[in-house]
Formats: C-alpha cells, structure tokens, sequence
C-alpha cells in the first residue's frame, strides 16, 4: 500500500552528526501517537548535499523542504503539515538577506541550478534497501547490457558518451576499458577509488553512503564489458559508515543475484570485495593504491607500464573513481546522446574534445551554501559561486576560487567566467580534480592560502621521490619566511623555479600537481607576494608578523572611556594605560596575537 | 629493433631498451643515483631525468626506467632544461644529505658547489635512494630493512628500529649504499686471531687461492646470500656463460685404484701453548707459515712484509727450532728450518730496510748449494746470534703494539741479550698430521713414534711400505725439502707405474685358502690376518682370503677353530710328507 507522505529524513554525516536520527526517532514516535503509521513513512537516506542547513527532512511527494530542525520542533511539524496539510514556513528556508520563505526544495536556488545523475537518488531512497534503488530503475542498465549488448558495445557506448574520469585525472572512461580488456591476461580486476583524500571533500562518501548500489551496478557493467570477475572497493578507513553501507549492499546484491555466479541466467560472474585504505592522502593515486591492495607499503611505484597492463599483482587493472562507476549505468539506461548533450565541446571525434555529464562538487570556503552540488559541466564559476553557492557571506567581495583540492590552483576574479571544463580549468593553471571548491574572499591572504595548501600536500608527500619530498619542503620554507616578513626579493623565482621543478620531476601526481596553489597565486596575485616581502606588509592582515596593531586615541577614549578590556586581556602585557585614560600598545613588547582587536568593543583597536 | 636519437647520434636498439642503457651503449653519460642493473629501477632520485622529444612535443622522463618503444622519438639527456632540473636537484639534496660524497661530486660537476636552502643536518649522508631496501628485499630477500615515516621525515630503518631477526649480516645494504651511510663494523677482539691475517674481506664466490685447481671460483656456502636466503643470485646474473649452478654439491665417490701414493704431508706445530713467545697475544709475532703466506703475491698484503698496523718492521728476529729439537716437544729436527729462515731472511732483506736476527741452536745448512747461501746472507749483514730464543715480552702496549724484546743467551759470547725488534717469526716444527694414525689404519702401514710414516726397508725399499701397492712420497715420511719430496715422489710414481704397465699381478703361489663348506663363519681369522686380506661374505656366511693381499704368513690357519683354512703349499699333509722324507 503507497504511503500518502515520506518524511525523508536526512542520515548523511553532516545532519547525523546534527542529531538528525534523534530527530528521526522523534518523528516515527510522533507520528504512531497520532495513528499515521499506516499513512506516513518515515525513510532515512543519504547525503542532501545542503550540511549548512542540517538537519534536514524533505516531504514527498510534494518535496516540501524543512531545515535546520529540533526535536522539539516534531509535534507541531507533524501535527500541521501531516494532520492539517498546513506545511510550516518557519521551518523552511529563506535565502541569505531575503524574508519569504521557500517551501520547494527544488526552488531554492542550491537545488535548482543542479542536475543530479550520480547523484540521482539522493534523499530519494534508503540506501540500505535495495528494493528502493530497484525501484527507481536500479540494476536496469545492468539487465539491458547483460542480455543485449556485447562487451564492446558497452566500451563503445562509453566511449562516445565522452565521460571521463571523476577521480582527478579526466581520462577518457571508455578507453581505458577498452585498453584493459585487450590487456593480455586471463584474470583481470576492476577497482572502485573510495579512498577520498582531499580534506573537506565527501563527494565519494555521499555516493556510497546515500546510493551504495548505484557503484556497484557500474562496476558490474565495466566488469562484463572488460571480462573481468573480481572486482575491489578500496574505501578510507575513516569512512566507517560507507563500509557498513557496501557490506549490505553487497549481501543483498548477492541475496538478488544481482552479483557473484551465473548472473541474470547469462554466464557472466562477478563479485566484489570490500579493502580498507589507511588513508594516506597518497594512497589514492592508482599504483599507490594497487600497493596498498596488495599489502605492502602505499607508495606509488615508478613505470611507464600502465596498469590497464600490469595492475593489481601485475594483472589488467581498470581502477575507476566512485562517481566514475556510478554514473555508468545511467549513461547506458539514457544513452549516448541524452549524456553528450550536457557539458562542453564536442567528443565525437575524441573523448579529449570536451568535458560530457555533470560533476559532483563540494562547496567550502567563503560561501553561503556549503555543501556538496551535482551540476552540468560547463557551467560557469560564477554560476556555480553566486546561483548555486548563494554568493559571498556578510556581502563581502569574491577574491578566488580554489578548484580540484589542496592541489588545485587559484582563479581570481577575472576568471569567474571561465567554464567548468577539463581543458578550460587547467589551462587557467587549475584543475577539476575530484571536485573540491574553496572560495576565497577579500579577508584572505593569497600567501597564507598558497601555504595553508602546501602544508597539506607536503605533509601528504610519500617521500619517495626527491623532488616531491625535498622540493615542497623548501618551498614551504621559503613562504613561511615570507609570511614572517623575513622574505627576499630572489624568493619569488626561486619559488617559481622550485615550482617547475617539482611539478616536472615528481614521480607521481601529487608531487605533480602540489605546486598549482603556489604557482597560481603568483601568476593571479602576485602584488601580495611583493607586498609582503617588499613592503613587510600582509594586505588582509592575515599574517600576523606583518600586523602592526595600535590603537585610535579618539576612540578609545571618546567612545570606550579607556574601557581596558585591551590591556587585561593581552597576554604579554603589552598594553599600558590607565583606567578611563588613553591605552597605548608597546610595540617592542607586542607579539602581535591580535587578541586585542578581537576583544575591543569600540573599533578603537587598528591593523596596519 | 627501433631507431632513436640521443643527443643527435643515431642508435638502434631493441625495443624496451631503457633510455639508460641506450645512452650507455653510445658512451653517453647520464647520471644516476638510486640505479643498480642488478635491481629492478625504483626510479625516485629523479636525477636522470632527460627530455624525450617527439615532434614539437617535449616530455621529461626518468632514464632508468624509461623504455625505449617508438622509433621517431630524439632524447636529449644534457639540454639547458634538464640541467637546470639536475642542478636544482642537487642543491635540493645538498641540503638535504650535506655529507653524501657523490653528491658533492655530482653537483659539482654541475657547477653547484653551494646550496640556497637551509641545512637541516650537516652530518646526514643518506639520499633516501632506497638501493639498501630494495636489495635487501629484493635481491637478498632478507627484508631485514625498509623506510619509515613519510615525506621529508622519511628514513631507512629497521622495523620499529630494533635489529630485526630478518638480517643475515650479509652487508649487502652496506654494498649498494651509495653515501656511506650504512657501514659495516667489527667489534673489536681482544684477541688478534691470526688464521684471520691470511684473509681478506672475500665474496662469498671467489676462487679460493691463485693457484687453486681447479681454477675456478667457487661458492662459499656458509656466507653465500642465497644459500640463506633462496635470494641474491647476484653471481648467475652476471655470468655469461652460465655457469652458476646452485644445486651443485659435495659429493663422494669411490675410485677403484690398483696403487696409492701417500703424499699427505705435515702439518704446522702450533706454538700457543709455548706461552714465553706470545703466539696469539701479540700481534707481531707470526708462525713461519704465516710469514711465508703474507710474502706470498697473492696474499692480503700484496706481498708486502707489514706490520699489524700496516707499517713496515723497523727490524724482525727469526726464532729457529720451536718445537723441534725439544725434549718436551718433538726431539727430532725438522731439516727445513734453517734454509727457510735463511730465505726468510734474505726476503726481509730485499723487502724492507729492516735489521734480521737469526736465533738458532746450530745452523745446518747441510744441502747442495746451501752453505753458500748462509755465506752470502752472512754478507748481506744478517745477524746471526747462536742461542735459542727464551722469551718474548712486550715493550710498550699490553699486546706488543709498540715492539717486542727478545730475550736469548748468546752461547758464543756467554752472554744474556735483549733485542728489541717490531716482529718476531717462529720457525715452528713439522709434524706429522693429527689424522696419520687413521690412515695408517686404513691403509694398513706402520708410523714410528714421531708419527712420521715408516718406509719397508730405509735403503732397499725407501718408498715401498709393508702393503703391496701403498707408497710413501715427501713429508709424511719424515720432515724433508722440496726438492727431496719431489724426488721421493717421482721414485714412488715410478713404483706405482711399475704395477700399472703390467697391468696384472703375479701372484706368489703360496697363500691361505678357506673351505667354504667346512668355515662356521665364527670370523676369528678377520681381525688376524695383519695384512688385512680376510674379508667375511655375508650372503655366504663365510670367511674370504684375498689371494692378492695374502702373505701367508699362516696365522689364521693356525688359528682357525673349525681348521677350514689351509695355507696353500704348506698344507699339514704337505708338511709331514716333508717331515717324512727328511727322516726317510
Ligand atoms: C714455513 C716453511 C717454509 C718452507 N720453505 C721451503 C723452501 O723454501 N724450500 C723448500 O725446499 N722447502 C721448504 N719448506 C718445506 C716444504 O714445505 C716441504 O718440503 C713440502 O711442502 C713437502 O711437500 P709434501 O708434498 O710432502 O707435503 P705437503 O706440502 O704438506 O702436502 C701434503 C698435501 O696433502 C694433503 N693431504 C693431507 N692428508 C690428506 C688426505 N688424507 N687425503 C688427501 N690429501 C691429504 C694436504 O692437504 C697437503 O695439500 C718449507 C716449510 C715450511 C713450514
Ligand atoms: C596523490 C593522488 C591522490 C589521489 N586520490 C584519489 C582519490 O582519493 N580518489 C580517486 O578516485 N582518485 C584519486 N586519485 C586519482 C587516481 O590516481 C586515479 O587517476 C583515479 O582514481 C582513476 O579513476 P577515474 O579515471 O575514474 O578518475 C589520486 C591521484 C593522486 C596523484
Ligand atoms: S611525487 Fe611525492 S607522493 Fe609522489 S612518489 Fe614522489 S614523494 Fe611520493
Ligand atoms: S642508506 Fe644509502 S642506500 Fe640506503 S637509502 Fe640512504 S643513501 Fe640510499
Ligand atoms: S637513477 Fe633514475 S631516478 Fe634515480
């Protein structure tokens, strides 16, 4: 019997970690008290994407969106909108600086500018029943290619749908399909990438954790069309939730006959096991992670032999991302033509030519609406910054975005038309990458941010090769010595240099790519590097070195009395005056924490 | 086969070459740091990168590892571009590893002689190359060693830095250790072991000495990697012959001979228990045959007469007759002696600058040719000091490190001296071998109280013994020279040879015979027979005589209880018919 509501309850992290099964416990108890149980269906599902705006419950069929809920906020909410169809404006969203709330979730402006295909099931099914991703056509493609396609038509249709992958590289999916199955060898393996090491980005995890069959139905369909048996999830250790996710999905994949022998009737076997990454950042790159799989030490390993030739134990391997395999099978259920009609350029000719489908990115940084996104690529940076992320926080000015992760370049404000594209972002000095995205806005210092990253990546470094390791450590020398005031001139082609050189050198991609936040913030801003090594002078007043706080005698004293809030907070003493009086800061004994700018009530305390 | 370019030359090569080894054939020079052609190329110092040009294109690749797969690419190993990387490298890991020598070489031969870069530590010589790891692992197969930590904290270490059971102190890491930063140590002994200053650091393959026969290297397989740990395998890889077979091994064989020549020798007497001279303690005082062996070319030394610490003696003393001519050790003289010291000497003399003392009891200089030797050695300004040496003690330095006294009555001027001197060379007995009673056993020969084999007539038969078909040849019949052993030898191969041209023996009519029917197999006549002829049949259950060993003596006859044995032509009813017709 259909149930006449769903209340989709959000049990991704970011609303769990907001009480949202407390909430979900709340509304089942709710509603048995009012005799709905027969009416209404309480359904936990994955990751909304809108963590800002967490706890979230989304009511269907009319897609009525509640946000930021409480417990205590349950009885009216069931009461109202269940019993008495009245949906409740004070719990809905209202967009930054605007009054009226917007009661359709997919009329606010974070929904509406998004196009969801690997993330088709979102907040729409129980990720751990596979009835409901049935339901909404699961395990379909999987049935039409099995009993109609061959193998090559399968690589032939990926092919020309253009997609590449998702996990950083943008390689062409169906080509390396069609590289490893004419690998030779009789054992074969594909391999799914959950290993997601980019801080702040949870693409991959709101994939499995909110849709787990929706990959495991893609690699079923590389397997068969690659002629592979055996196929590996490599997840984060970290991702506890996401482990637990694939293991029933597995079982009840198996249960179905969805995997393991003779599925469907037609010859065709596989199954997938799950492998459990330390979570190095490095483990995520292909040889590395094969390494790992194999058990000895994440390190990425030195060859001009492919792995679609000698992967995992020496064998073909097809290692593909998470979003990667999960958006196969809607590619196969819709076809060539629905797929290439997203995105830029044109792949008819070459996978190369453009950018096809639609990208899962994770908003962060100075912006309204973080959270993760799925948007048609070739949208712009503007669209996705000011339409889909809901602009700028407290009207402040847009500086540069960050694309692609910790190695991922800066794009500064005359780039915000710049299409969302491989080629496009690359050539700016960027990247797609794995899709994280960190807007930056006038209060950061482009120095401390290009440091903030390289810290990341130098940390991450495996150390194997010299460049990588020795190279990112001076060039992190070299900018915290900038950041400090004790920066030189030559400093800036040295960092250049240095820069080249580990990009050039480095034997895999993370020392490869590590240098693109150094390199893009000197090619867009490189006046603040001069500002801080010539002038002593942080424009943001992010460095702290640079700042030089005194305080306006004005104000102090006209409008603070000489409060003293100053002088009983600094911690080394370093502010004199007397009560009612004029403070002074002692400049020779400031060490420049700032507390006194933070504690000060009447503007009166000034950086320079 | 493909045709590339490398800076402009021409090369055809087959395809999977690596850039390296291509270059390697044209004589090109690229460096390298963490390569080895004995391992797989772990391709992480990034120093050999070169541009691989195709086209318009231009790639950087690493050298070692890059295969060589298309035929229309030019390499450029040495372009402006590539040493601009190899130069920032090297200033990279000159702040990185400032001790490393071949860094220091490396960069200046790149014109980098200062880096820009803080240093973290100046004593650090390890590159993180990985070639101690990987050869552990890989070729040695131990895995007694690996890298911890990661980036720039990364290190060579042992797991959870303790001495990990895994190793097999086979110093293979040491080997390949391009920096120096793994060395290996010996603890220091007390003790000079002096069976060690005949040997050199060896591999565990080599040819055991110069003129070994066969000569041809062998493996030792008490230190050989593979041996312990199925790996290594380094020696096969680099033969070209194939000829590496480790499934080879001792074995022993039986070889049906119709004479034996016993030639076994002497051995060394050992002089440690004669405390006074301090064999074994100090470092400077040698037995002869140490002494002979460092003059040896092929020796650890060259050749050279050196002291312990590598100097060259100031002056030696030559002690004769250590254990010979002694009552409480062997009281005979061992012939040799006195030349070998008088050689010893004249060695010392065109060797080194060094004064020799010659402390003998008498000088026997007995042979063709020899007394003059002694004259001219005399002239050469030997000294000679008759009188044994009594003592050696230590002048500075618990082990004699700062000299040595020696200590003798001079009997021809009835007076005590003290010689200082920096070596002391013991001239040790010949003895005879600590395993001749066994052979005399096997081979049923008789030895005399000095141990030295006894020869079956001193003037008829002198290299005969009392078994047909057993000779004695050199030392092993008693102490003797070179050329005295060889004519020995050569007589006692003529013997032997003398059987082998008839190729059949004669036997004497007369010897024992046993009745098989009439024998209870009680084997009293087996340990009888001195000539060990009697063997007993065990299909047969009954004793057999050898004809050929057989000297019919009649000793088993008489003492056969069941009487089956007869001695042929002395049998009883031959015996009375004697007796009868003696008194007929
Ligand atoms: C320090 C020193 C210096 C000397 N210098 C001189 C010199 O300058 N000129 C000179 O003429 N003489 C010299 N001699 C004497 C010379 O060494 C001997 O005369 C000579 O070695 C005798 O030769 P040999 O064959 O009888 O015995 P060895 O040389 O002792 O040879 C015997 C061999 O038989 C082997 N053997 C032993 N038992 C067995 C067995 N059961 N089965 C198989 N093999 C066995 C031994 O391993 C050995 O190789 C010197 C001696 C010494 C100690
Ligand atoms: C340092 C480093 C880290 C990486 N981390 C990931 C990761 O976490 N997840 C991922 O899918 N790919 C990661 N990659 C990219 C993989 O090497 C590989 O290209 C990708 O998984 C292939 O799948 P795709 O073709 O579907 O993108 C990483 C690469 C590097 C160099
Ligand atoms: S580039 Fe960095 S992460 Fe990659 S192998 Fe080299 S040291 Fe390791
Ligand atoms: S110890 Fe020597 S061989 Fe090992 S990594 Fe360091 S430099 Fe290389
Ligand atoms: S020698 Fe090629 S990378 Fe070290």
């Amino acid at each position: 019997m259909p149930y006449r509501a769903n209340m989709m309850v959000c049990a991704g992290t970011g609303c769990v970690s907001n009480h949202s099964l407390e909430l979900k416990q709340a509304l089942e108890e709710e509603i048995q008290k009012r005799g709905l149980t027969d009416e209404v269906q309480v359904v936990p599902t994955g990751c909304n994407g809108f963590c800002g705006a967490g706890p979230i419950v989304v009511v269907q069929p009319d897609g009525i969106f509640y946000q930021l809920l409480k417990v205590k906020d349950i009885p009216y909410l069931v009461e109202e909108h269940l019993l008495k169809g009245r949906p409740v404006p004070r719990l809905m969203y209202v967009p930054p600086e605007e009054k009226t709330p917007i009661p359709k979730m997919n009329d606010i402006g974070f929904f509406k500018g998004q196009m969801l295909v690997a993330l088709r099931n979102r907040g729409m099914i129980d990720p751990e029943n596979i009835d409901d991703y049935i339901a909404r056509d699961g395990y379909r493609s999987l049935a039409k290619v099995l009993t109609t396609m061959t193998p090559d038509e399968v690589i032939g249709v990926i092919k020309a749908s253009g997609l590449r992958g998702r996990g950083g590289g943008g390689f062409p999916t169906g080509i390396k399909w069609e590289s490893c199955k004419k690998a030779e060898g009789d054992i074969k393996y594909v391999i799914c990438n959950a290993d997601e090491g980019d801080p702040g980005a949870f693409m991959d995890r709101s994939i499995i954790e909110g849709d787990p069959h929706s990959v495991l139905e893609g690699m079923a369909i590389g397997a068969y069309a690659i002629g592979v048996s055996q196929g590996y999830i490599y997840v984060r250790i970290e991702y506890p939730l996401a482990i637990q996710r694939f293991r029933i999905a597995l079982k009840q994949a198996r249960d179905y006959g969805l995997l393991g022998d003779n599925i469907f009737g037609t010859g065709f076997s596989f199954d997938v096991d799950i492998r459990r990454g330390a979570g190095a950042f490095v483990c995520g790159e292909s040889t590395a992670l094969m390494a790992s799989v194999e058990g000895r030490p994440g390190e990425p390993r030195a060859k001009y032999i492919h792995t679609v030739e000698h992967g995992l134990w020496n064998r073909p391997t097809c290692l593909n991302n998470v979003e990667t395999w999960a958006t196969v099978p809607v590619i196969i259920l819709r076809g060539v033509e629905w797929f290439t009609s997203i995105g830029t350029g044109d792949v008819s000719q070459n996978p190369w030519g453009g950018s096809k489908g639609t990208k899962v990115f994770s908003l962060a940084g100075k912006i309204n609406n973080t959270g993760l996104v799925e948007v048609p690529m070739g949208i712009t940076l503007r669209e996705m910054i000011y339409d889909v992320g809901g602009g700028i926080p407290k009207g402040r000015k847009f500086k540069a975005v960050q694309t692609g992760g910790p190695s991922g370049g800066f794009l500064p404000t005359e780039l915000l038309d710049l299409q969302v594209d491989y080629e496009q972002l690359t050539e700016a000095g960027s990247m797609m990458g794995s899709g994280g995205m960190v807007v930056m806005d006038e209060d950061n210092c482009m120095v401390d941010m290009a440091k903030y990253f390289l810290t990341f990546t130098q940390d991450e470094s495996c150390g194997k090769c010299t460049p990588c390791r020795e190279g990112t450590l001076q060039m992190l020398e070299i900018l915290k010595r900038i950041c400090e005031g004790k920066g030189v001139p030559e400093d800036i082609q040295l960092l250049e240099d240095l820069s080249h050189f580990v990009i050039d050198a480095s034997l895999c991609a993370l020392g490869g790519s590590a240098p693109n936040p150094v390199l893009t913030s000197l090619r867009y801003f490189r006046d603040e590097y001069i500002t801080h090594i010539r002038d002593k002078k942080c424009p943001a007043h992010i460095c702290r070195d640079l700042n030089v706080y005194t305080i306006d005698p004005e104000l102090c004293l006209v409008k603070g009395h000489g409060c003293g809030v100053c002088r009983r907070q600094c911690p080394d003493s370093a502010i004199v005056g007397e009560k009612n009086q004029v403070h002074n800061i002692d400049q020779e004994l400031c060490k420049k924490c700032g507390v006194c700018l933070d504690v000060c009530k009447f503007d009166a305390v000034k950086v320079a | 086969m493909i045709k590339v370019t490398i800076d402009g030359r021409d090369i055809e090569v087959k395809e999977e070459t690596t850039i390296l080894n291509a270059a390697r054939e044209l004589g090109i020079k690229i460096p390298t740091l963490c390569y080895s052609e004995f391992l797989e190329p772990y391709a992480v110092c990034r120093i050999c990168l070169c541009e691989v040009v195709r086209g318009k294109r231009s790639r950087l690749v690493t050298a070692c590892n890059y295969p060589l797969r298309d035929a229309s690419v030019s390499i450029l190993t040495n372009s402006a571009r590539v040493r601009n990387l190899r130069k920032l490298n090297l200033e990279l890991l000159l702040a990185q590893a400032p001790a490393a020598k071949i860094v220091q070489d490396l960069a200046a031969e790149y014109g980098v002689t200062k880096t820009r870069f803080p240093i973290k530590n100046p004593d650090e010589k390890c590159i993180l190359c990985g070639l101690c790891v990987q050869v552990c692992e890989n070729l040695v197969g131990a895995g007694a060693i690996g890298f911890s930590s990661r980036g720039s904290k990364r290190e060579v270490s042992t797991p959870w830095g303790v001495e990990p059971e895994t190793c097999i102190l086979c110093g293979a890491c040491a080997h390949f250790c391009p920096t120096g930063h793994i060395v290996m140590t010996e603890e220091a002994d007390e003790r000079i072991l002096h069976s060690e200053l005949t040997l050199g650091p060896n591999a565990a393959i080599s040819i055991p000495f110069r003129q070994a026969i066969p000569n041809v290297p062998r493996i030792d397989v008490e230190h050989c990697i593979h041996f312990k740990t199925g790996g290594c395998e380094l020696c096969s890889k680099v033969c070209p012959k194939d000829c590496i077979d480790y499934q080879m091994k001792d074995e022993i064989e039986d070889i049906d001979v119709g004479a034996i020549v016993v030639a076994t020798g002497f051995q060394d007497f050992d002089p440690t228990p004669l405390k006074q001279y301090g064999y074994g303690k100090y470092a400077n005082v040698l037995s002869s045959i140490e002494f002979e062996q460092m003059n040896n070319a092929a020796s650890p030394t060259g050749g050279a007469i050196v002291l312990e610490n590598g100097e060259e003696p100031r002056s030696v003393a030559i002690l004769h007759c250590i254990g010979s001519r002694d009552e409480n050790n062997h009281k005979y003289c061992s012939r040799v002696c006195c030349m070998y010291a008088l050689k010893f000497a004249h060695l010392i003399k065109e060797k080194t600058t060094a004064e020799v003392y010659q402390l003998y009891i008498d000088m026997r200089a007995f042979g063709k040719g020899y007394e003059e030797f002694y004259h001219r050695l005399l002239e050469e300004g030997v000294n000679v000091i008759r009188g044994k040496g009594a003592e050696i003690a230590p002048i500075g330095g618990k082990f004699g490190e700062e000299g040595l006294l020696v200590r003798c009555e001079d009997t021809l001027i009835s007076k005590f001296r003290e010689i200082p001197v920096d070596m002391v060379v013991l001239c040790t007995a010949l003895e005879a071998r600590d395993d001749s009673a066994d052979l005399a056993r096997k081979l049923n020969i008789s030895k005399g109280a000095d141990g030295w084999f006894i020869e079956a007539h001193p003037k008829l038969a002198p290299v005969s013994t009392t078994t047909d078909g057993v000779f004695l040849a050199g030392v092993c019949q008693g102490p003797k020279d070179i050329p005295d052993a060889v004519a020995q030898g050569t007589a006692a191969a003529g013997q032997a040879m003398k059987l082998m041209t008839v190729g059949e023996l004669f036997l004497d009519a007369a010897y024992a015979a046993i009745t098989d029917e009439i024998c209870s197999g009680c084997r009293i006549c087996n340990g009888l027979c001195p000539y060990n002829a009697i063997s007993f049949l065990e299909d047969k259950k009954v004793s057999e005589v050898n004809a050929a060993m057989c000297k019919a003596c009649g000793t088993c006859a008489a003492a056969c209880p069941s009487g089956a044995i007869t001695a042929r032509h002395f049998t009883d009813d031959q015996i009375y018919a004697q007796i009868e017709a003696i008194f007929a």
